[in-house]
């Protein structure tokens, strides 16, 4: 099988490179691996990133996430996230692991405005969650992106309609809605599947459509929950590397995963959840290193 | 807005074609509705039309007895004028009654028998009553020259009365059975978008999570049960025009001159009763449902 995104991104050069940052604060070169040696003790928090340039002069830092002293507790009682501190800058791409019920959905889904937090302060691409009128959420969630495991797609609708769904549903106009939906069909590489269904598409391709359709109102940042999990190796790898184009181009990633492989390979920054706590905050591999 | 509007009825015609069995339910029992409604507004207006027009024939006619001197006769028209509750008394003489007979009789295209019998009618006083329905002091005054005076007095308002209670229970039994079988379309409706917004969960989940604004998820099931309303309407008012040629002339027959039937105001009523009773029972019905629905899913 080809490398589909590459061959997107050959189709439709200039669109990419000509893709400004709409972003003021990228601090750190994506993909740039950080010095170990900054990496601080195992329970030690992330402290921003390692190459910290002198405060920007033009305003303040810029953060896609913040979250301070964040808890969660469900009407049942569970406590299912406690005590997160968290800081994500715009432009950072971090993983985002942990066993199964370690609290990574309860977490993505108090981001997204989901859930409500019990207590904590919670700060998504400029707006306070804690604070946030009902009317002002949909323009929230027009800044994330969402990408699920089971890619969420309409099945009667074809992959053009599938991604158009979205813009149609927040008022843009059809002109407006068909330049852009060809746009991303090109950076995920589904211009020749923008008219089939779901149904015929292969898991990749049906993730990709669902990436582009998270793209729609050029997010600030991009929610991936188990992007991957439902995908072969090789399949998994030309997502991974379409989220980390898309990281390039000036859009925030988190992801959370289970894939060992990919993020030890990556050597991103890694946060570990554990029983709803943040249990790591590094550079490094999905488990601890001892190096 | 115009993006709304367009994209709330055609999510809104996809939706009642693809939960069409359940469409055609909630529409089949609001016509149902809608025709009780407008056949209970028909009648009472006809009954109420029928009844202010024998409250205004009304009078209590008064037969006098054989040969009563005329000082008499003035004296008890200017009593009964002095009352409060008459309007007018008029003093119709025996061959006056006859020949307003004999009229009545040739306007009916009847043949004039009058010459073959003996005048039958007596000397008469007609008392006309500001209150079709007070009419003590009368009758006690009448009651006390029975007799030499008075030969007989006829009143029809026990039959009005009768008119009055048979309206009056046909409203109160209408109206009962009219709300219950419009919380039954209501429900209908609500159960009929209930089921249009589940079968449509995932669209509106995927909705919600791209930043979809409250009006695009909500706007498409309250055009769906405003559609439902309207159709009901329509369907309701096409056999209303087929039927009210036969039922002008039902009414006519049974009523005589009395003007029952479909009078331009009457029309008016029905058609905008019927409309306004099909969209606001579809729209609230849709109302309900949907934000049920979004209440539970924040």
């Amino acid at each position: 099988m080809s490398d589909a995104a590459s061959t997107g991104a050959a189709r439709t050069p200039g669109m990419l490179l000509g893709a400004a940052p709409h972003r003021t604060a990228v601090l750190e070169p994506p993909g740039l691996p950080r010095d170990p040696s900054m990496s601080p003790g195992p329970t030690t928090r992330y402290q921003g990133p390692a190459l910290m340039p002198p405060m920007p002069p033009l305003g303040p830092l810029l953060l896609a996430i913040r979250m301070d002293e964040v808890t969660k507790v469900y009407p049942n009682g569970k406590h299912a996230v406690e005590d997160i501190d968290l800081v994500v800058p715009e432009g950072d791409f971090v993983f985002l692991v942990g066993p199964s019920g370690a609290g990574k959905s309860t977490l993505i889904k108090l981001l997204v405005c989901d859930e409500e937090a019990t207590t904590g302060t919670l700060e998504v691409a400029g707006h306070d969650l804690g604070t946030i009128k009902r009317g002002e959420i949909p323009k929230l969630r027009r800044q994330i992106g969402i990408v699920f495991q089971d890619f969420r797609l309409l099945p009667r609708k074809t992959v053009r309609e599938n991604v158009a769904f979205a813009l149609e549903v927040t008022g843009a106009n059809r002109k407006q809605t068909r330049t852009t939906v060809d746009r991303l069909l090109g950076l995920v590489g589904l211009t020749g599947q923008a008219d089939q269904r779901p149904g015929q598409l292969s898991g990749g391709e049906m993730q990709r459509a669902a990436i582009a359709r998270a793209m729609v109102h050029d997010p600030r940042l991009v929610i991936a929950d188990e992007p991957t999990g439902n995908l072969d190796p090789l399949i998994s790898w030309e997502i991974i590397q379409l989220l980390l184009r898309i990281n390039e181009m000036g859009t925030t990633v988190l992801m959370a995963t289970h894939n060992a492989e990919v993020v030890t390979a990556l050597r991103k920054r890694v946060v570990a959840l554990e029983a709803g706590r943040i249990v790591r905050d590094e550079v490094g591999g999905y488990h601890r290193d001892y190096a | 807005m115009l993006h709304l509007v367009t994209f709330s009825v055609r999510q809104a015609l996809e939706g009642l074609w693809r939960n069409r069995v359940m469409s055609l339910a909630a529409t089949v029992t609001m016509v149902m509705m809608l025709l009780l409604l407008s056949s209970l507004v028909i009648v009472l207006s006809g009954m109420q039309a029928g009844l202010s027009f024998v409250e205004s024939k009304v009078e209590v006619r008064v037969e006098l007895a054989e040969g009563v001197a005329q000082d008499r006769v003035d004296s008890l028209t200017a009593q009964l004028r002095s009352l409060p509750e008459v309007s007018d008394v008029i003093y119709v003489s025996k061959e006056q009654a006859l020949a307003d007979f004999t009229q009545q009789r040739i306007a009916d295209g009847q043949p004039d028998l009058t010459d073959y019998i003996r005048n039958p009618f007596p000397n008469q006083m007609s008392v006309k009553l500001r209150d079709p329905r007070v009419s003590d002091q009368v009758m006690s005054v009448l009651d006390a020259e029975r007799g030499p005076v008075v030969a007989n007095v006829v009143e029809k308002q026990k039959d009005i009365d009768k008119l009055v209670s048979v309206t009056a229970t046909l409203r109160t039994v209408g109206v009962a059975v009219l709300a219950l079988v419009g919380l039954t379309v209501l429900l209908i409706v609500v159960n009929s978008i209930r089921m249009a917004v589940m079968s449509r969960s995932q669209e509106i989940e995927i909705m919600r999570l791209v930043g979809a604004s409250d009006h695009f998820v909500r706007w498409p099931f309250i055009v769906e049960g405003l559609l439902v309303g309207l159709l009901g309407a329509a369907v309701t008012l096409t056999l209303l025009l087929l039927a009210s040629g036969p039922i002008s002339e039902v009414a006519k027959v049974i009523a005589g001159q009395v003007p029952v039937g479909f009078s331009q105001s009457l029309t008016f009523q029905v058609t905008s009763m019927v409309l306004i009773a099909g969209l606001g029972l579809g729209g609230v019905g849709a109302w309900i449902s949907v934000r049920a629905y979004l209440r539970n899913a924040t």
